[in-house]
């Protein structure tokens, strides 16, 4: 568990400095298992700030979204520096970007917690679909401890356990400034059971399966606003000339948008599952990610978002690179 | 046919009826959530839903309208799209849904009538069906609306145990329920009461309440506030919030083609996307997130009292609980009332 005196501390000490301009971490939600994320610009601020196992959101997506208007007459540049709060998963997407030179290492100080994995709040939300409340859940070994009108729950960490964290290989900051808390002791190999399960499939099944959730789609691009590494300046979907993808929401176009959102992330889905978290019409999206990466690691040996120095996976070739793909 | 009582043993029968002689859309389960489609028989129907994801304005206002068929070139020619004329019913749509139909008309059906919603407009039957679980995030009555309200309905169906309790409310909702009234048994005083009831607990569940006393004048001098800027920095700028709300009806047209034909369609727009309103000088009237989040709580709760008297939010909640961020709209304009002037 984090000590929460120990976060708000360490964003007070943080925003108190000169050179940085406000901190995005959790606060409180307005009802039920909600978190949101929470901006700090004075050390005042810092007092809302929480974390716990609710606290699902890639905050890296935050610095990605900051819109920058042309500066008015005698207006300087603020390039002072943002700090965000990081779970493992958001620390190796800030290394992802820092790799795609998206943004600047010295204009982040990154507030690191090792993590101990999230709760789907889908399932916490199937179980008590009438909690209007904000609920703080709290962590008790391998359980999930929280109260809902005075009683105290206690539900098997593995019931309310989010599917992307249960492989999850790097709970601890790959990159940080400040850590909040102990490492965590990893033991976790990543088994892509699942995805394993469904490459057995035929094509037709496989086909019915993505028919069936493409066809929900409602091109709302949640997935590619949540995703931190959804950052260029221009989607091809919405480019008009030419055109990608048509405007018409149907199932041929659906499925374009989704495979192709789907490459673009190859070698750089950091696997923190924002976008199945966000996505309205409940698309698996992360059963594509981890089959990427799947099938990166295997072909190339590669997982992206470690090391700040390395890199990209399209940014390299080797000569012994497997080509069996090649036609 | 007024009130009356339809036992659930009939319901299947119903069904089938409706559905041989209609369109019948009505809430299914799949994947996991909840949508309206297009039912044949009853053991497709799941009603053990607080709202379905997508709201049914959907029927109505699709998402993807081809408004009409050309081929392009010199020689090219345009090809209107038939008219549909089918009959259709949707069935246990919630109040906040149909009262969503109310607010949608005067827009597609005011100075300019939009022939493809006015033609399945026209063409449909609401029935309600009473909302007995109301979500964690539903506030219909704080609209002074009631999660068994008939007000927006041809015909409301309410759950009361063995029985659904039947009540026609609009001369189209009766002379429907003529057409099945073997169907149907005459109610008694137990059933009214059993129905009332229904809607008592239903109002007792819903536990968040939007303040809305004198809101809509009180944004007028707030178009400057840093509230804007506040929710705006939580705001990742997807367009979800706009796609399930049951009121919002922007959309976007284009031509879509090939060499030899193509089609002029009509999708779903979103004004939280920049691209809503980019001109093509380069130039956005609205360039950042406080812009298109502030455009969004005007328009539902100050342009729309202004132009129909009327707040264009009938409390499904839908915004609040699939936001990525918890922008909670209720949090939004409590606040606003909160300012001091």
């Amino acid at each position: 568990m984090v000590d929460q005196k120990e976060l708000i501390d360490a964003v007070k000490e943080t925003i108190s400095r000169e050179d940085v301009r406000y901190i995005v971490g959790y606060e409180k939600g307005t009802f039920g298992f909600e978190t949101a994320p929470s901006f700090a610009y004075t050390s005042d601020d810092a007092g809302k700030f929480i974390f716990n196992p609710l606290c699902t959101k890639n905050l890296v997506v935050y610095p990605i979204l900051e819109e920058k208007l042309p500066l008015k007459r005698e207006e300087q540049v603020d390039d002072r520096k943002i700090g965000i709060v990081v779970k493992g998963c958001d620390s190796r997407a800030v290394v992802q970007i820092l790799q795609e030179k998206g943004l600047k290492r010295e204009n982040l100080v990154l507030i690191g917690i090792p993590c101990t994995g999230v709760i789907d709040t889908k399932k916490i939300k199937n179980k008590f679909p009438n909690q209007t409340e904000y609920t703080d859940v709290k962590e008790d070994k391998n359980h999930y401890v929280f109260s809902i009108e005075d009683s105290v729950q206690k539900i098997p960490k593995e019931e309310l356990l989010a599917d992307v964290c249960k492989e999850c290989e790097y709970p601890n900051p790959v990159i940080y400034d400040i850590m909040i808390g102990e490492e965590i002791e990893v033991d976790t190999e990543p088994t892509y059971n699942k995805v394993r399960e469904f490459e057995e499939k035929t094509l037709s099944e496989k086909w019915e399966y993505w028919e069936k959730h493409f066809e929900n789609c409602i091109r709302c691009y949640a997935c590619r606003e949540a995703c931190p590494l959804c950052y260029c300046k221009t989607c091809m979907a919405d480019l008009l000339d030419p055109q990608w993808i048509r405007r018409s929401v149907n199932l041929s176009e659906n499925t374009a948008w989704n495979i192709m959102r789907a490459f673009h992330l190859a070698g750089r889905c950091v696997s923190c599952g924002e976008c199945e978290r966000a996505c309205p019409a409940e698309i698996p999206l992360m059963k594509l990610n981890k089959m990427l990466e799947k099938e990166i690691k295997e072909s190339f040996d590669y997982t992206a978002g470690l090391d700040p120095e390395e890199k990209t996976l399209f940014g390299t070739f080797n000569p012994d690179d497997p080509e069996e793909f090649i036609m | 046919m007024e009130n009356a009582i339809l036992s659930k043993e009939k319901f299947p029968e119903l069904v089938n009826l409706i559905a041989a002689k209609n369109k019948l859309f009505a809430p299914v389960k799949e994947n996991g959530f909840s949508l309206f489609k297009q039912v044949k028989e009853a053991s497709e129907i799941d009603t053990s839903y607080v709202n379905t994801r997508v709201p049914p304005k959907s029927i109505i206002f699709k998402q993807t309208e081809t408004l009409f068929r050309f081929t392009p070139g010199k020689k090219g020619n345009v090809e209107a799209i038939p008219e549909e004329n089918e009959k259709i019913v949707i069935y246990a749509i919630r109040t906040c849904d149909a009262k969503a139909f109310a607010l949608l008309d005067p827009v597609f059906l005011g100075d300019f009538e939009d022939p493809y919603y006015s033609a399945r407009r026209r063409n449909s039957v609401l029935i309600g069906l009473s909302c007995s679980n109301p979500g964690p995030a539903c506030f219909c009555t704080s609209f002074d609306d009631s999660p068994s309200s008939k007000e927006y309905v041809d015909i409301l169906f309410t759950d009361i145990g063995d029985n659904y309790y039947v009540e026609g409310n609009t001369e189209i909702g009766k002379k429907f329920l003529e057409e099945y009234k073997t169907l149907f048994d005459s109610a008694s005083d137990e059933n009214v009461k059993s129905r009332d009831t229904v809607e008592k607990e239903a109002i007792g569940k819903i536990k968040r309440t939007m303040k809305l006393t004198g809101v809509a004048e009180k944004l007028d001098g707030m178009f400057e506030h840093s509230i804007w800027y506040e929710y705006a920095r939580k705001c990742i700028g997807c367009g979800t919030c706009t796609y399930l709300c049951p009121t919002c009806h922007c959309f976007d047209m284009q031509d879509e083609s090939t060499l030899n034909k193509g089609a002029r369609i009509r999708v779903w727009d979103s004004c939280m996307y920049p691209e809503y309103t980019q001109h093509a000088s380069g130039h956005n009237p609205r360039p950042t997130r406080m812009n298109r989040i502030r455009n969004r709580v005007y328009h539902k709760f100050n342009y729309f009292p202004k132009n129909a008297e009327v707040f264009g939010c009938t409390g499904c909640g839908r915004c609040i609980e699939y936001c990525s961020a918890n922008i909670d709209i209720i949090e939004i304009i409590n606040k606003i009332g909160e300012v001091e002037e």
